[in-house]
């Protein structure tokens, strides 16, 4: 059986190492959602630019 | 292609974590002094490893834009030093808890914690001056400067603060000398640096392409303009 | 670079030195400025401690080199933001100056400023802080002389990096003190030990050799890349 003493402090250590690791993995996520969003914009901007001219 | 070496590094890096914590939870024995928390160097250690390796892979990419001036290469280098200061953040965050339960204290001034602490530091200046650019070339070209020099000071304070205070724990990994880990508990370590190196692949290789949609972003701005 | 004889190297070094030099002595803005700070600094942390306490020798070394440091960000940073006025930067380029001949005679006028305000600030510390260290003189001027010399060298280089960026007086310090920590460990390491009466001798001969080395490298990769950084 796992030892007693400091679980819960060990607990805190595993869970800090996974929220960092989640937290980047998330702002990646947002990140490349914003910059999909920028770049369809940028193409339909570029398609209206070239019809107009 | 890439989405699928994507997808098997990260079924990788997923199986080789859940078999280890089902390892260093449950099968590995107890340490005699200083209760579960012992376990946490099973994440800490291999994110020190993968950490510092950004510097001088990121050293590398920097060096190689300066003289190919092909801007893949300075898309590789902000990732790959994007994803260490994750991981560098694993590190201090880790340490300062075992650090706290075993030493008492929250923080100290020896050589591996003042090393990682600037190895952040120079990390998050690179990323905030990458921030402060907004013209490409220019921003590949200083932010590669920035990355040759904090790498050189990284050796430096290493190798100055190896002769300075040492309340860390000294190495205890077989390969080096004094090794003081019993055989059957080095092995977690090990895989995990396996693990989180195919974790950190795939971060990077998400983050590089990130970088290579922006730049797309970029020149397709730039024709939109030109209209 | 092409093939430039050393002597117009050195000719135009001193040159460029001698021109920050006069227009600095003219105005001595960046003087007063930086000296006047180290005073207030100096002051200040008199307050926060007892200067004849045990606990004063203990940090000596580390107050001066953080008043040198914070001092030296002003003059730092003035270096080439001074010659973005009327293109000054552009003509400094364009001139058949080698960057690295500009470059080392501003790092070389940067020392002299800062080595004057450190001198200055270190004659305010010993009376403040009633500080004795007449019989080391010589010692703790060689490592005054190099730390200065790592800071200015590290901070005129990225003068010349972040001098085109909006938030240059911000950029400038974040990103050179983190790659200062080994010089000025150093440094205040050899400053309290020489101010507490220990020689430099065999057990911080390290911190020498560490100091001297930082200085050697990053002179010559900031030679080698300030063309990268000033022309692109």
């Amino acid at each position: 059986m796992i030892d007693q003493r400091n679980f819960i402090y060990m607990f805190y250590g595993f869970a800090a190492a996974w929220v960092i690791v989640t937290a980047y993995v998330a702002y990646l996520a947002v990140r490349e959602r914003r910059l999909r969003e920028e770049l369809d914009r940028v193409r339909r901007m570029l398609e209206e630019s070239e019809k107009k001219a | 292609m890439r989405n699928k070496i994507v997808f098997v590094l990260c079924v990788l890096a997923a199986g080789i974590l859940c078999w280890q914590l089902y390892n260093i939870l449950l099968i590995l024995p107890n340490e005699k002094d200083q209760g579960a928390i012992y376990r946490i160097v099973y994440f800490h250690v291999p994110a020190i490893f993968t950490g510092f390796m950004g510097f001088f892979v990121a050293l590398a990419a920097s060096g190689t834009y300066l003289v190919t001036r092909n801007l893949k290469y300075d898309a590789f280098a902000a990732a790959v030093t994007e994803v260490s200061l994750a991981f560098a953040t694993i590190v201090l965050a880790t340490g300062m808890i075992w650090g706290r339960i075993i030493w008492g204290i929250w923080w100290t001034w020896d050589a591996r914690l003042t090393t990682m602490l600037v190895c952040w530091l120079i990390y998050a200046g690179y990323l905030m001056l990458r921030r402060a650019i907004d013209e490409p070339t220019q921003r590949a070209r200083l932010s590669a400067v920035v990355s040759i020099f904090g790498c050189t000071d990284i050796l430096i304070v290493w190798k100055s603060i190896e002769w300075w205070r040492t309340q860390h724990p000294g190495p205890v990994l077989s390969v080096r000398e004094g090794g003081g880990m019993a055989p059957g508990m080095e092995g977690p370590i090990y895989w995990n640096w396996l693990a989180l190196m195919c974790l950190a692949a795939v971060l990077v290789i998400i983050r590089m392409r990130q970088e290579n949609i922006s730049r797309e972003i970029d020149s397709l701005r730039r024709l939109a303009h030109s209209y | 670079m092409g093939t430039i004889s050393v002597g117009s190297f050195l000719n135009a070094t001193l040159a460029i030195a001698a021109k920050d030099l006069r227009s600095e002595f003219r105005t001595k803005e960046a003087l007063n400025a930086s000296f006047a700070f180290s005073v207030v600094i100096l002051v200040l942390f008199s307050f926060a401690f007892d200067p004849s306490s045990e606990q004063l020798q203990t940090i000596s070394g580390g107050l001066l080199w953080l008043v040198f440091s914070f001092a030296g960000a002003l003059i730092l940073n003035r270096s080439f933001a001074r010659e973005l006025q009327n293109d000054c930067l552009d003509a400094l380029i364009s001139s058949p100056a080698p960057a690295g001949a500009i470059f080392l005679g501003k790092t070389l006028a940067n020392f002299v400023l800062l080595m004057i305000v450190e001198l200055a600030s270190l004659g305010v510390f010993a009376i403040f802080y009633d500080s004795r260290f007449g019989a080391r003189l010589g010692s703790i001027a060689l490592v005054i002389a190099l730390g200065t010399w790592g800071i200015t060298v590290i901070g005129t280089m990225f003068s010349a990096l972040t001098v085109n960026l909006r938030m240059r007086e911000m950029m400038l310090p974040t990103l050179v003190y983190p790659l200062l920590v080994p010089a000025l460990m150093a440094a205040m390491t050899l400053s309290t030990d020489l101010m507490n009466g220990t020689p430099i001798g065999k057990e911080n001969m390290i911190w020498l050799r560490v100091l001297a080395g930082f200085d050697f490298i990053y002179s010559i990769l900031a030679v080698v890349f300030i063309d990268v950084v000033l022309v692109g």
